[in-house]
């Protein structure tokens, strides 16, 4: 169990902002920091890895206290177990990817374990490439496997995929869910984009002004209509067309493409480009295994 | 989507499903059979005002005397308006509380059940077609 109750005052875009935060997240949970910029996101992961020390509060990882304003206890960043990855893939430039690794891993650790977190990122073949040979995604990867090298008990995420295009990120997006399953991590992710939201987390927490506006799981803070549908997914509208009386909506769900049959009423509020909601029920659709 | 209020008047449930009747006036219940239990769907609860939501291309349409017939939601109404295309057609429907719902079906059985505005028709959706939404 992760406790964090902090307070700090910021520089917010419209002035003096206080973050206030009392959030609990249970171990081995994906949870999502949502909200627009300025809200504090960045601010809570930076201080849950001390790099920002809060005015007042508490901040208990799995009984281990981090920072205590009563106490004065305030665990330097090394000496809080965490993998945090950027947007920016801060990788050394004169380091081979290998070496990369290689540089995060504690003393009494075990060279083969660096071995083994190229074989689950499969970065073996490029081990020996120094990191301005390498392509967005394939950074990424190497800083999320540096971000391991140290067996984090937590792991933050600062936007790590929004620079990447979508069919990376949705690559990207599955060695996440891999390496939190694998590690038992508890993995706390900062992300604007509502579909990789839906995709990895369990729960999210939406920030306004410093403050959580509201948590839940994503079809808990996402979904205003909250339907009894089971076959439920997000997607985008990519187009729509009118055919005879009815509409024909195209919906781009992850990476496949779904046709809907919609009614001119359903159409009206309805625009390419926005975020929707397909739902059925749980009776309606067949389902056929496919030849491997 | 047809979308219509009215409160939980029963909840029948067995495992994992449920048979939730939702009375949208004094003469019309209606039926939806959902993958919910009042345990894992607090808003499951008689008395409770939800939404039944089914879509118009999931409507029945019988004209005359419908004999018997294993669907579980018949809706007494009359034809306000058509829209016809070369294969689908839309109806608008008013049931006798004025309450209008609309169903899509082939241009073809248009012509055949002679429907015209004002024809009494019985628009009958299946259980498994109808979704509920908490308001």
């Amino acid at each position: 169990m992760i406790t964090l109750c902090v307070q700090k005052k910021l520089d917010g875009p419209n002035g003096d902002m206080l973050l206030d935060l009392d959030i609990q997240i249970q171990e081995g949970q994906f949870v999502t920091l949502y909200g627009p910029s300025g809200a504090g996101k960045t601010s809570t992961l930076r201080i849950l890895s001390g790099l920002l020390q809060a005015e007042k509060g508490k901040i208990e990882v799995n009984g281990t206290t981090w920072f205590d304003s009563a106490t004065k206890i305030h665990q330097q960043p090394q000496q809080r177990n965490i993998g945090y990855v950027f947007q920016d893939y801060a990788l050394f430039p004169n380091m081979t990817v290998e070496e990369n690794l290689l540089f995060a891993l504690p003393k009494e650790a075990r060279k083969n374990e660096i071995t083994t977190l190229l074989e689950m990122m499969e970065l073996v073949a490029l081990k020996e490439r120094k990191p301005q040979t390498l392509s967005g995604g394939q950074k990424q990867r190497v800083a999320l496997a540096r971000a391991l090298v140290q067996k984090p008990t937590l792991l933050l995420l600062d936007e790590p995929l929004s620079a990447l295009d979508m069919k990376i990120r949705l690559k990207l997006q599955e060695y996440l869910l891999k390496v939190h399953k694998v590690y038992k991590l508890t993995t706390i992710l900062i992300s604007h984009d509502i579909g990789e939201i839906y995709k990895l987390s369990d729960q999210v927490f939406v920030l306004e002004n410093g403050k959580v506006a509201k948590s839940g799981t994503p079809t808990q803070v996402f979904l205003n209509d909250k339907i009894s549908g089971k076959f439920k997914f997000k997607g985008e509208v990519l187009n729509i067309e009118k055919d005879e009386v009815v509409y024909l909506v195209t919906v781009l769900i992850q990476n496949e493409m779904v046709k809907v049959i919609a009614q001119e009423s359903e159409i009206r509020q309805l625009n390419i480009g926005d975020s929707v909601i397909v739902a059925s029920k749980a009776f309606n659709p067949v389902i056929y295994k496919i030849d491997a | 989507m047809n979308r219509l209020r009215g409160d939980i008047v029963q909840i029948e449930t067995s495992g994992q499903l449920s048979i939730v009747s939702v009375a949208v006036s004094k003469a019309l219940v209606l039926k939806a059979i959902v993958v919910e239990t009042p345990t894992t769907a607090p808003y499951l609860k008689q008395g409770n005002t939800i939404a039944v939501l089914f879509k118009e291309t999931e409507v029945i349409i019988g004209a005359g005397a419908v004999a018997a017939i294993s669907l579980q939601n018949k809706i007494s109404c009359t034809i306000a308006k058509i829209d016809t295309g070369t294969l689908l057609s839309k109806l608008v429907l008013k049931t006798y509380e004025e309450t209008e719902i609309s169903a899509i079906i082939s241009s073809k059985a248009v012509n055949q059940l002679n429907l015209t505005v004002d024809s009494k028709v019985q628009a009958m959706i299946k259980l498994n077609e109808m979704m509920l939404a908490e308001l």
